[in-house]
Formats: C-alpha cells, structure tokens, sequence
C-alpha cells in the first residue's frame, strides 16, 4: 500500500492539452447513372450499413401519413416476394433493415456483416425498387397504428410533443402539421403507388455507406442503383418558408387521463436555418440552458427542485425551418412552479453573463461529446448526413470545434437576448387543470 | 471477439482492461454487485435511489458531475433486480479524472441531507412517470409479483410503492453504502484506446488504498416451482386490452436462458416471425405481439404478451396464443427458423462490439457471472443449441401449470 505519500484526492488531476480532433470525412463517389454515393471506410468491424435517402419526407405528401405510410410499406411485398420471405431472407443472414421518415426525407438502411452483402443488396434493391404495396397488408398496417396512436394520445408528453410544432409552424404548414385519427382512414393504395413513383427515384436519391466499404462495395453498389437512368428530380424545394405561428403565446391541453399524476410542459420558439451564422452559438447557449445532465435546467428543476426526473432543451435543424424547444413531465402539483422556473433560467442567461468556470465545462464537455459523436463508421456517416442534408461541408464542424475554444460570455448573451426574450417564447402545458 | 487483460488488487478490486486504438475515447464501467435482489422487503427500491445518490457527491469531491463534464466525459448508471452499473466515456487523455471520481466514491460518499431530499423526490417523479402516469404503466409492478410468490424478484427495481422511497432516511443510505460499495464487491472494466499499464498503475494510486470491505454473503429465498396456473385481471382505462403470460425458465447462466432467448427471437422478432405471421398478419388478433426473456441471475421469467385489436376479446386472444404454445410443445421449430435466429444473435454481437461502452459493459457482466472470458463464448453457446433442446424446454417450462397469465382489460366507455 502506498503510505508513505498522502494522495492529494481533493484536486482533480490535471487535464490534457487540447488535442486536434480529428474527423474522418466522408468521400463522394459517382454511380455510373450519376447517383451519388459518400461513404466512410472505417472501424474495426466486419460490418456494413447502407443508407439510401430520398427526398420524400413527409413535407412532400398532399394526402396526410402517406409519406410514412410508403416508406413503411416497401418491406411489406414486393412484386416477387411476400412481406414474411423478405424478412425471412434478411433474417437468415442476420442482417436488418430500417426504414426511417423525416419531415425532409425518407430512408431505407442496411446492416448487414460484410460477409452477407451479396444476400441483403438485391434484396434492398427490390423493395426500393418494386414495391407492391399489398391490400390486405396496407390495412393492417393502418389499423394497428391508429392503435398505437390511440395509445399514445394517453401520453401527455406525446400530446405535447405532437402540438408543439403545430403552434410553431402551423397545422396546415408543412412541418406543423398534427396527425389526427381519421385520416388513417384516407390513405390508400393508389396515394402510396403516385407517391413511390414521384419521389423514390434515382434522381431524387443519394446513398450514404459506411463500415468496411472498399471499392469492390461500391461497384456492386453501382450494379444494383447504378444502371437505372435518373430521369427528372421530381424534388420541389420549398420557397420562401414562412411559419404560420398561432396567435396566443400560451396555451393549455387538459389531460387525457383523468387520473394524471404528471403534467407535460414544451416551451420554445421557431428559430433560424442550421446555414444561419448564429445556429452555432446558439447550440452552445442552449447547452447551457438544457442540452446537457448538468444544465441549469436540470440543476435547478431536477437536482434542487426535484420537480422531475428530467427536463432539457434543443435546438432542431430542418432543411427550412428550425426551432427551439424545452421538454419536461413534473408533477401535476409544481407544474406552475416549473414553468415560472423555466422563465427564470432564460432571463438570467439574458441578464447575466454565464461565468468563466461554467462556460469553460460546457466548452469542455461539447468537445468531448463531438469526439464521441465522431466515434466509429456509423457515427461518422451520421455527421456527414447531417452537414449533406443542409448542404454544408466539413467547414461546418471546423467552425463548431472553433467556437468552442473561441466564443464568450458577452456573445452568449447577445444570443440569449436575441433569442430567449420571455416575449418570444411560446408555451404548452398538457395537465390538469389548475 | 474481445481481448483483455485482467488482475485483481489486494483489496479485492477486480479489474479488466480491453485496448482499442480505433477511437480516442476510453470508457470505465464499474459493476457493484447489488440488486434490488439484495433489500429489506419494507425498503423497497433502496439500490435505484442509492444509485441517484451516488451523484451527490463523495466524501473529497463535492460534485461528481461538473469535474467529468470539464474533462470532456459523460456518465450515466442503472440499477436492476441484479446488479448496480455505473458507466463514462470521456477522452482517454483525460483517463485519469475518471479515476479520480470514481474511487472517492467508492471510498466513501459526502451522504448531504439536501441530495437525499431532492433525489427521492427525483426518484418520485421517475415513479410516476414509468409507471403510474403512463397507459399501461403499472403492469410492470404487478408482473413481478404475479410471476414470484418468495423470491425477491416479486418486487420491481423501482421498488413496491412510493412509500418505501418517501421514507428512506440518511441511516439507511449509510448503512447501505458499509454493507454493498466496496472494492471487493465490485467489478472494474476500462476499455477504449488506453494500455494495461496506464491502468495498472491508475488502479495501484486510487483504488488500491481503499480498505476492503466485508459484503454479506447472498442467500435469497428460493421461488418453489410453480404447480397450478395463476390469473389476474385488471380493468384500466386504456385503449385497447393486453394479455401478459409468464412462465418460469432457467436462469442467466442456464442454457435454458440461451434456449429461451432463441425460442422468443423465433416467436415474435420480425415479420418473419411465428406469432406476427399468424396472430397479427393471418387472424389478425392483436395490434402488436412480443416475447422475451427477462435476463436474470436468479431463475427469470419468459414473457409473452399482445395488445389486441378492437372487437378481439381476451379470451379469444388467450386460447389463440396457448395454441401456438402447444404447438411447440409437439413439434420441433424448423431447422431454417433456429438458424436464423442464430444468425441474427451473431450479427447483433458483431454490431455490439463496435461500442467501447457495450464492450465494457459485457466483460464486466461476465466477470460477474464467473469469467469475463464468457463473453467471447455467447455465440458459441447460442450456436449449441439444438431443435430438440427447444422442444425439451419448452415441455419443461411452456405447460399451463407453470404459467401466470395476465387480462389487462380495457374499460368499455
């Protein structure tokens, strides 16, 4: 036992200096029929994800859920297989799909051992390319999830979840709009049908591989997305977004439950495009704020309080529009309480400059979670989509790291004093009623 | 496949060390041999709130959070019927830190009055947003209790009631602490891109000056074999009526776990599946249907349950997934159904080991189990299991005498 010398165990140990961080950027590669295909070669593992992306979020769609709905059906037949042989061919390989609908693009992926490629990439051809979307199928499909909808209206965070953007941006806008029960009766087969053959389409497609990918990978990949002719993009851009915010600032949902012992709280305001010269400190002020286990949000609410077990906020990057948005369930008897408490926090990052000992952790630990966030094949092909999808470059992450050694209290206040005024923030409580 | 390294301090500490150069993040996972297994009966839910306690500070350092987060790293913890986890990544340049946080803490905690008050009402609020606030919350605090009439497996990690953690007291959490956290009960993995002998020498300078403790020796209540079949019946206000069916099965370390683990992956995962063929997509019954093991140390339980769709009664859906039941009972599943579920297991231990975080969670888990070298056997032994060792498990265990079911009913408005 090591007596002799007392061991200093009240000052922490002596941190590393900054080191470069290094990012493995993905490189772009053109298919023959001019499809393009950004990949990262890296990990130690035998593995392969495929992600084919189209531009046909739900943005796109004219008839609500339809969007979703094909996106979801393409496992479910094809013109040569049923739904149970598809999952049965991926199954026996071990290799799994998942089919994945934003406000701004769909995807279909690919996980597969390296081993196995040759078995999953005509089969994700397939069902990208042929899709049958079967009847009988399709009502099931439909069925079971107005059941889980009806499942989730229960949840009062859903609830809030669901309304928030809709008085952010509009319920008749696109990214606002709120599901509602009967439209799953409105969806059907010829709506899924148009809306595959208008936008899952190789002029509308990029692939983003990742894993071990070497150049016979991306000629197989070639062989099986690559021949078809691009045609036209059928990809309308979105002018001149303009979101249609409700009128009152403050708004009430009494709970779905009668006997509710929680109240779901969401607080935000639309914000500005990730391309926006302040997206990158104002991630950093919202930090801060509740972007991370020891935010003010979560110190005072959480930790002091013990209103609830969690509560954050986050800034949400669309292709047209962003927003802000804080999150919390806490007991149905302090709900006033916190929301007074959220209000607090957001005058104080505007009325006092954050301390020099708290900005240096926040600075500290985002650089340490943009290393985690850069960590293995999959993480890296995540980073690259996220820059791609907002047509930005690695510069973006250059100009993130930099400000992270760079930014200041004062800035940080501007962005709290531009951004967070109590006046701008809108505010929903789904509960009891008082 | 995982290299390691391991040694053991004089103090009982064991330690696991795993080198991965392909990222510059190290990952500490500390397993504390503790359970909700492990409580007083009246004190239910004790090892999760410790838990939250652990971050309220230890006995040098007043904060856990603030130094990790200056030092780049995140943490978080969970607690189950078994064990206590805590867990980190940071940058590895910065290893050092971890270890200074983590053995202060297991030196001994600040024990602050104000972290005690705050972290029940925390653990409070986590109760009723799991469990009570939630469509069908509460089953998971009735499963339990259903399933275990002796063993401490009858109540959830949560605890029994709200009561038991409302009333928790400063004498508790401190005996608590002498009794569970100390270095010989607990298990130490750092993996990611650090070498053997930057963490030998970082265990010598933190852990190994913490005196051993003396933990008590486990000897829970054995659940006596179940005889007769059990019904329960709840009406709730929800959307649609569930049925839960639970029948008793070997434990973590039985092969009976890994047979179980394929019969469920062959039941219900995918749209390939048995039940999802013919319950959901063929006599369309339910809406949803799973089935699944809970992985215990102790004998655990296998669960089946669906969420029915409109117009199907419970009864209807009882019958319908006995008979699926019984079909196992008389016939071997097909061969191509064991080697695709065998194949899926492979392909998801290959996904897993991209994480330095999975990976130091599995050598701890093993270790604890008996070697950490098991964790490189998992797919060997899934890969034994055999057609007929699915049939003989499942005469064993799937008969109606060793099975609780479940009528969550939806109230009929």
């Amino acid at each position: 036992m090591p007596t002799e010398i007392m061991l200093d165990r009240i000052t922490m140990p002596g941190l590393a200096l900054e080191s470069k961080i290094n990012i493995i950027q993905a490189t772009s590669h053109s298919l023959p029929n001019g499809v393009p295909v950004y990949y990262v070669n890296a990990g130690t593992q035998d593995v392969i994800k495929i992600e084919v992306i189209f531009r046909a979020g739900s943005r796109e769609q004219d008839v609500p859920l339809v969007a979703g709905s094909t996106n979801s059906m393409l496992e479910e037949g094809t013109k040569k297989h049923t739904a149970e042989e598809i999952a049965s061919l991926l199954d026996y390989y071990g290799s799994f799909l998942e089919t994945s609908v934003q406000q701004d693009y769909a995807s279909v992926t690919i996980y597969t051992l390296g081993k196995h490629i040759d078995k999953a990439l005509p089969i994700l051809e397939e069902l990208i390319k042929e899709p049958s979307f079967p009847q009988n199928e399709l009502e099931i499909y439909l069925h079971n999830n107005k059941q889980r909808f009806l499942v989730d209206e229960q949840k009062e965070r859903v609830v809030a979840a669901k309304n928030f953007p809709s008085l952010l941006f509009g319920d008749t806008q696109p990214y606002g709009h709120k599901t509602r029960l009967e439209e799953y009766d409105g969806v059907k087969k010829e709506h899924l049908e148009a809306f595959h053959k208008k936008y899952y389409t190789p002029g509308n497609c990029a692939i983003i591989a990742s894993g071990r990918v070497d150049e016979k990978l991306l000629n197989k990949i070639g062989d099986y997305f690559g021949k078809d002719t691009v045609g036209v993009q059928n990809f309308e851009p979105l002018r001149n977004y303009v979101p249609h915010s409700a009128k009152e600032k403050v708004n009430f949902i009494p709970s779905p439950k009668k006997d509710s012992v929680q109240s779901a709280i969401r607080m935000g305001r639309v914000m500005f495009l990730k391309t926006h010269a302040d997206a990158i400190p104002f991630q950093i002020l919202n930090t801060i704020l509740g972007g991370y286990f020891g935010s003010r949000l979560m110190s005072n609410i959480r930790e002091d309080k013990g209103y609830t077990y969690g509560i954050s906020s986050s800034v949400i990057f669309l292709q047209h529009a962003g927003y802000f948005n804080i999150g919390s369930e806490v007991g149905s008897a302090v709900c006033e309480a916190a929301v007074i408490e959220i209000y607090k926090e957001l005058e104080r990052l505007c009325n006092e400059p954050v301390p020099a000992d708290e900005l240096q952790l926040v600075k500290n630990y985002l650089r340490g979670n943009f290393m985690r966030s850069m960590d293995g094949p999959f993480a890296l092909a995540d980073r690259f989509k996220h820059i791609w999808l907002h047509n930005m470059d690695y510069s973006y992450y250059e100009k993130y790291v930099n400000a992270l050694s760079t930014i200041t209290a004062k800035e940080l206040m501007e962005m709290a004093n531009k951004y967070l005024q109590k006046e701008s923030i809108y505010e929903l409580v789904v509960g009891k009623k008082k | 496949m995982i290299d390691f390294e391991r040694f053991t301090l004089a103090n009982g500490l064991k330690v696991i060390v795993h080198r991965d150069t392909s990222t510059p993040m190290a990952c500490v996972n500390i397993l504390y041999d503790v359970g909700a297994r492990d409580e007083d009966p009246e004190r239910t839910g004790f090892a999760h709130l410790f838990e939250h306690l652990m971050f309220g500070g230890s006995v040098n350092i007043p904060e856990y959070d603030t130094p990790l987060q200056i030092a780049g790293g995140e943490n978080n913890a969970f607690t189950s019927n078994d064990i206590t986890n805590y867990y980190l990544t940071l940058p590895a340049v910065n290893l050092e830190v971890a270890f200074w946080l983590e053995s202060d803490r297991m030196l001994s905690l600040a024990f602050s009055e104000k972290s005690l008050e705050v972290q029940r009402n925390v653990v409070i609020e986590e109760f009723k947003q799991s469990y009570l606030n939630q469509p069908y919350g509460d089953i998971w605090l009735e499963i339990p209790k259903l399933a275990y009439k002796v063993h401490p497996y009858l109540w959830p990690t949560i605890g029994k009631n709200i009561d038991h953690i409302k009333y928790a007291v400063m004498d508790d959490v401190k005996a608590f602490f002498k009794k569970f956290y100390c270095p010989n009960n607990a298990i130490l993995c750092v993996t990611g891109n650090v070498t053997v002998e930057e963490v030998k020498a970082l265990c010598e300078k933190w852990f190994a000056p913490i005196p051993m403790g003396n933990p008590p020796k486990r000897n829970l209540p054995i659940e006596p074999p179940q005889t007769e079949t059990r019904k329960l019946e709840l009406e709730r206000d929800v959307p649609a009526s569930a049925i839960y069916k639970l029948y008793h099965m070997g434990k973590r370390a039985d092969k009976s776990f890994y047979i179980m683990e394929l019969l469920a992956d062959i039941l219900t995962d995918g749209n390939a599946s048995r039940l999802y063929v013919e319950l959901v997509k063929t006599q369309k019954l339910f809406s949803e249907i799973n089935a699944f093991t809970y992985e215990s140390l102790d004998p655990g339980i296998f669960i089946v349950t669906g969420k029915l769709l409109d117009g199907v009664t419970l009864e209807q859906a009882d019958a319908a997934i006995q008979k699926e039941m019984t079909k196992l009972l008389t016939a071997e599943v097909e061969k191509d159904e064991l080697e695709k579920a065998k194949n899926k297991v492979e392909a998801q231990h290959v996904f897993a080991e991209i994480s330095i975080l999975n990976k130091a969670m599995n050598l701890s888990f093993f270790e604890l189990l008996g070697d950490a070298a098991d964790a490189n056997k998992e797919v060997e032994k899934f890969f034994g299991v055999s057609e007929k060792d699915i049939l003989d498990e499942s005469i064993a265990e799937l008969k109606e005498s060793n099975c609780s079911t479940l009528y969550y009913r939806a109230k009929t408005k």
